[in-house]
């Protein structure tokens, strides 16, 4: 068991250094510095208080979706729906706050019930694609891909008409909230302390769930054999329909942080694409949601850290998207490698 | 301590090891850096290119001057970020002045410029520090600046009336907000003008139409596709299309067409280059020129003469097109005929004359009297244009 | 193909599964390999096709030694297998399967695979139909759709591990047939089986493992005896018939009536008193899958009752039916009875009752440790099922047995388990017997059908006999009436 775990781990390392080989292989073919490019990278991610901070506000919502993800994942399901989720956790939100904030009720209060919206929202549309699964028989990776399409182009929808600010027809948003409806901030800094607790609540819950609860280990029988655990008495479409509605909770959490914490009014791509990054993370961890964190701080950490590519080195920043992909290529790649040794070796 | 938890304890370590190499940060050089936040990509032949060609300019006009940029700063491109916290990123690699070039940075620009009183900031296009405007918020680090486009759009309007065939003028709009809608009327006036005074025709008989893509650029599944728009314009008799968007497509698409053997033509905008894409179709671009606006607001900044204001700055009426004063300009495309352009050289020429175009009576597009007969447009009329003008067609969104 | 193995040794992190084995397999021959369970057959027979690479070692084939780095590899050289669970692909249809795994064209040509299926079929002697959907064959057909692919494939060793559970009688003659007809052609077979009468009558050549090691070979004509002694080192002998004290009536069905795909079973009464054992015999396909399904709750009656303990469960859902004590072990355990990934101690956990919201792994580990000594599983509690020798899997699907029941519904409880296991697992569940539990179970085993049940019922394509005393039955009148012979109009 032991040497399994180191094995697993080597096998993860040597998945990174050749994503990193590779990524310096096409920076070197397109003139660019690697050495260079990936300090510029550590240093704007980690270089000051404040870059740090903004890595945790990319941080928390990553790891909120993931934590969801996992419980998902757990149960055998693909909910590609994620970024839905978090669409219409956001899209709950922003209504809740348009409706509420000309009330009288306090900020807080406010706030709260915006954000419990949101929960539901979230929840709502996962549960609409584990509905479509369980009794409509659609596939939720197809289910997923459609339920996204109807959030953006409701999204949209929302945007250029009934919420369009006063005398504008733009895609760029709606009205911003007046900062008293924003989640309160560390002074000087974009982080919201709030997003930290609920990041970290959700990573924990997620770990005691999966690993020391009956309701875990039933999501892990379905997922492994549904068949099995069905005649082994568990309730399989109920508890896969309760796995969507967690991951849908914590998606739809992650969307509203997104709107009361980050960009303070609804916009097109609210989700900034977090729902897929958490599928890398959550398949690169491989159900352990300890690993989750780090794995989790590493793709926010690149996401803000590449910003110095074009400022430092007139490099475009989605290099830091090639090495994202080469990373999961290589993990999933190293992992089918890691599979057949063990098979022979083991 | 289970094994799992020593691992992620060594790896946040590695990380902070790291941390320490990555630490040194570089001082800019020379007496003044100042950052720039594109919304597109700093060679999009339009917009953002403008704006990246002036930070050039002031480089070479003001010596040990440095320009350090972020473009493509949108939602879309950008995932997770604020263009106040890219601009803090600017701020942290030495910039202390940050110019925000988009309409769409305008609410995250007054955070910053809130939050970072020591900063110099230029926000292009914006209105915030416009006292008699609407939206006066008092900053004293931000200036506000704006090209007089209205007259650039005048010219295209001009040139496209003396060109179409079928007396059909097609608008690539972006957005709508004041600033389109006035841009998209000046085009409009400036058609009309010509196309009554020059060629005698019924202003009736003249068709003008926007189509609004929801954004200053394409966002591929959440704006309507401007390569699409214009083809549709294309397609349906419209064989003029003015572009007010940020990028080339209707341009690409004009040239497409003709070479198919269509009589159509474009014109471009933002970016005086932006002719070379399709110089057979091209019937010229209405272009800013923000180099010596910059270079005057950079430079005080710099020896500290800096105040806060609103500048809409007018072209150089002596020379629009020279670089070094005129805020606007319009460069003549190759596909504009040699009758065309002289009459085209004419309405500048009237223009410069002082000839006002924003003059009663104008009603706007639900039929109310705007400017009464012989009643000039003030700034603010012009300027917060509240709908698109009798005679036009397409969406207004009035704001009340 | 002449095929031989030099000291083969394999490790699997604690367990040393096969520990020096040399064996000599002339073409031509028919070889038995017999061995209690987790002794290490499949283990040794992965390896020859590819699966595993010994930790030591060498094969050499045709006298040459050879590595054999995968499955595809293995049939590139000559050598494919059949597994003891199958491996095809359910949902596709039978030619698709067959052109599975065919180097050649990116786009096969269907037509022409589609006749040499038949020559091949024709002249084995079976039947399947090309376009039929794999899901809708039984186990016996999809041994032979997977025989006839590797054929195709152009394997010169045949390996079958454990082909003869679950089969019935008269398919089972049909694969034996093809097998000795394949020999004679100087194909060699291998043929990994439990059970005694079928090396008996096959076999050229028997080989016994035990623990790893290759205990000893035996020529024609074989000493039984001898030979269960090298298995499990001690004499076994079947226990005597015995039947519980039966109790009041507690499971009843009236009129039941069942309909699928394929079937249609018109009416089935029966009243069976507690502690009774009644054995459901007949032909794959015949009717008794569907029927133990439906006493399950697993498949909804179209007309009738069904009853436990006076309590009508006439169409209500799978868990009420739990709830009633009522358990289901069915035969494809790595299809449907275990979940492969998951440990044993999960398993147990899993369907143990639920003791609050959150699971207390020590005690977890405690009851998995019990089980595994009470039913001789030979793992840890941390072994995931998957790693477990086949008949140490059927003994962990047994061992997920709740405490009380009122009904056990079993199809081929002991596929797959050694002489020895079989009996245990035997005496076990007589124990629930004399608890007052009812026991149901198919099996295409006559004696164990005989030896076993108190009644049996019999089934021929739908048709229901009426039950039978397994006491005052014979295995030739039983085969015939499974046959279809007996049966009144
Ligand atoms: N993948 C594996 N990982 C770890 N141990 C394994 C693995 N496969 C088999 N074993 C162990 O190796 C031993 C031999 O297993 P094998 O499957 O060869 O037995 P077998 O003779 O086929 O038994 P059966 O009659 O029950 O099928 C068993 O103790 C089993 O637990
Ligand atoms: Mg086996």
């Amino acid at each position: 068991m032991k040497n399994l775990r180191w094995n697993n781990f080597l096998f993860q390392l040597v998945a990174f250094l050749l994503a990193l080989a590779f990524t310096s292989l096409i920076m070197v073919f397109a003139g660019a510095p690697p050495i260079s490019a990936y300090v510029e990278i550590l240093g704007g991610a980690f270089g000051s208080v404040n870059s740090l901070a903004n890595v945790v506000v990319v941080w928390m919502p990553l790891l909120l979706v993931t934590s969801g993800l996992l419980i998902t994942f757990t149960a055998g399901l693909w909910n590609i729906g994620i970024e839905g989720q978090i669409t219409l956790g956001a899209i709950f939100t922003t209504a809740a706050l348009r409706l509420l904030q000309e009330s009288s009720l306090p900020p807080w209060l406010i706030i709260l019930l915006a954000m419990l919206a949101g929960v539901a929202g979230g929840a709502l549309w996962a549960v609409m694609a584990g509905l479509l699964k369980t009794f409509g028989g659609v596939n939720e990776i197809f289910g997923g891909l459609g339920l996204n399409f109807v959030a953006t182009a409701l999204t949209l929808w929302l945007i250029f008409g009934p919420w369009k600010r006063p005398g504008t027809g733009s895609m760029s948003g709606t009205e911003p909230f007046p900062d008293t409806l924003w989640l309160p901030q560390l002074p000087g800094l974009r982080l919201s302390p709030w997003s930290v607790i609920f990041g970290a609540a959700a990573i924990y819950l997620v770990y005691r769930l999966l690993s020391g609860t009956y309701f875990g280990l039933r999501l892990k029988a379905i997922g492994k054999n549904v068949r099995a655990a069905f005649l082994l008495g568990v309730p399989a479409w109920q508890h896969s329909l309760l796995a969507f509605a967690l991951c849908g909770f914590f998606a739809g959490l992650a969307g509203a942080l997104q709107v009361t914490a980050v960009y303070h009014r609804l916009i097109p791509s609210i989700s900034s694409g977090y729902g897929f990054l958490g599928l890398l993370v959550a398949m690169l961890v491989n159900y352990q949601a300890l690993w989750a964190a780090p794995v989790a701080l590493f793709f926010a950490a690149l996401n803000i850290g590449s910003i110095q590519l074009p400022i430092m080195l007139n490099l475009d920043s989605s290099l830091s998207g090639v090495l994202q992909g080469m990373l999961v290529l290589f993990v999933l790649l190293t992992e089918g490698a890691r599979k057949r040794w063990l098979q022979k070796n083991g | 301590m289970s094994r799992k938890t020593l691992w992620i304890l060594v790896s946040l370590l590695l990380v902070v090891a790291m941390l320490g190499a990555a630490c040194q940060q570089k001082k800019a050089a020379g007496p003044i850096t100042f950052g720039m936040l594109l919304v597109g990509p700093y060679n999009d032949h339009g917009w953002s290119q403008a704006h990246y060609d002036a930070g050039k300019y002031v480089e070479t006009k003001l010596a040990g001057s440095k320009m350090i940029y972020v473009d493509k700063v949108n939602p879309a491109d950008r995932p997770g970020t604020t263009p106040a916290q890219l601009a803090e990123e600017l701020v942290a690699k030495g910039a202390t002045l940050v110019v925000f070039n988009s309409d769409d940075m305008k609410d995250s620009a007054t955070e910053f410029s809130k939050a970072h009183p020591d900063i110099k900031v230029i926000m292009a296009s914006g209105d915030q520090v416009w006292k008699e405007g609407k939206a006066y918020v008092e900053l004293p680090n931000m200036i506000n600046i704006m090209g007089r486009m209205e007259y650039g759009k005048m010219v295209a309007g001009c040139a496209a009336a003396l060109t179409s065939q079928t007396g059909k003028i097609g608008y690539l709009g972006p957005l709508i907000n004041d600033e389109t809608r006035r841009l998209t009327a000046s085009a409009y006036l400036g058609a009309k003008y010509c196309w009554t005074k020059y060629l005698g025709k019924d202003a009736a008989a003249l068709s003008f139409k926007v189509t609004w893509i929801g954004f200053w650029f394409n966002i591929p599944g959440v704006t309507s596709d401007p390569t699409q728009v214009a083809d549709d314009f294309f397609n349906s008799g419209y064989d003029v299309v003015i572009s007010g968007i940020d990028t080339t497509e209707a341009v690409a698409e004009a040239k497409k067409l003709s070479a198919a053997g269509q009589k159509v033509w474009a014109i471009p905008y933002d970016y005086v280059g932006s002719c070379e894409e399709g110089k057979e179709i091209c019937l010229g671009v209405p272009y800013f020129n923000w180099g010596p606006a910059y270079v005057k607001t950079i430079t005080s900044a710099a020896d500290g003469s800096w105040k806060s204001n609103w500048q809409w700055n007018a072209p150089d009426w002596k020379d629009i097109n020279n670089l070094d004063t005129s805020a606007v300009g319009f460069k003549k495309g190759n596909a504009l005929s040699a009758d065309a352009a002289s009459k085209v050289d004419e309405f500048i020429k009237e223009l410069a004359g002082g000839l006002n175009l924003w003059k009663g009576p104008i009603n706007l597009q639900d039929g109310s009297a705007y400017l009464k007969d012989g009643e000039v447009g003030t700034d603010q009329q012009v300027w917060y244009l509240p709908q698109l003008l009798q005679g036009m067609e397409g969406q207004s969104v009035p704001s009340k | 193909m002449n095929v031989e193995l030099r000291d083969i040794h394999k490790i699997f992190a604690a367990v040393h599964a096969n520990n020096g084995i040399n064996l000599k397999i002339p073409a031509g021959v028919i070889q038995g390999i017999l061995g209690e369970n987790g002794a290490g057959k499949s283990t040794l027979m992965k390896i020859l096709s590819g699966f595993y690479q010994p930790s030591q070692g060498q094969i050499l084939l045709d006298d040459k030694p050879v590595i054999i780095r995968s499955p595809a590899d293995a049939t590139r050289q000559g050598v494919g297998m059949l597994h003891q669970d199958p491996l095809d692909f359910p949902s596709m249809r039978v030619i698709d399967n067959f052109l599975i795994g065919h180097p050649g064209e990116l786009i096969p040509d269907r037509g022409q695979a589609a006749a040499q299926l038949e020559a091949i079929q024709q002249k084995l002697g079976f039947s399947l139909r090309p376009e039929a959907h794999v899901d809708t064959l039984t186990v016996g057909e999809r041994q032979q759709l997977e025989i006839l692919r590797l054929l195709w494939l152009g394997v010169r060793v045949l390996i079958l591990d454990e082909p003869t559970t679950g089969i019935s009688a008269l398919q089972k003659e049909k694969l034996f047939a093809a097998l000795r007809l394949l020999a004679q052609e100087g194909k060699t077979i291998i043929f990994v089986s439990h059970k005694l009468e079928d090396v008996e009558v096959l076999c050229h050549k028997v080989a016994v493992l035990r623990q790893g090691r290759l205990i000893g070979e035996m020529l024609p004509p074989f000493n039984i005896t001898r030979l269960v002694e090298m298995m499990f080192e001690k004499v076994i002998t079947l226990g005597n018939r015995r039947s519980c004290c039966r109790g009041e009536i507690s499971f009843r069905l009236n009129a039941l009536e069942l309909e699928d795909a394929r079937l249609h079973i018109p009416g089935v009464s029966l009243e069976v008193q507690g502690g009774e054992v009644i054995g459901l015999a007949g032909m794959e396909g015949s009717g008794q899958a569907l029927f133990l399904r439906a006493c399950a709750g697993l498949v909804r009656a179209v007309g009738g009752h069904i009853s436990i303990n006076e309590h009508d469960l006439t169409g209500k859902p799978y868990h009420t039916y739990l709830e009633h004590g009522i358990a289901y072990l069915p035969a494809a355990r790595l299809e449907e009875g275990l979940a492969p990934g998951m440990t044993l101690t999960e398993h147990f956990l899993l369907a143990g009752e639920a003791r609050g919201f959150n699971i207390d792994w020590e005690q977890g580990r405690k009851v998995a440790q019990e089980r595994i000594a009470d039913f001789n599983i030979r793992g840890t509690p941390a072994s995931p099922i998957e790693a477990l020798s086949g008949g140490n899997q059927q003994r962990a699907l047994l061992a997920l047995l709740k405490h009380p029941l009122n009904l056990i519904l079993l199809e081929h409880p002991t596929r797959g388990l050694d002489i020895e296991s079989s009996i245990y697992i035997w005496d076990k569940l007589k124990e629930r017997c004399a608890e007052g539990a009812v026991i149901l179970f198919i099996s295409s085993d006559l004696e164990e059908l005989l030896q076993y049940s108190d009644r049996l019922l019999v089934f021929f394509s739908g048709e229901v006999s009426s039950p039978l005393d397994a006491e005052r039955t014979t295995v030739e009148h039983l085969g015939q009436f499974i046959g279809g012979k007996g049966w009144a109009a």
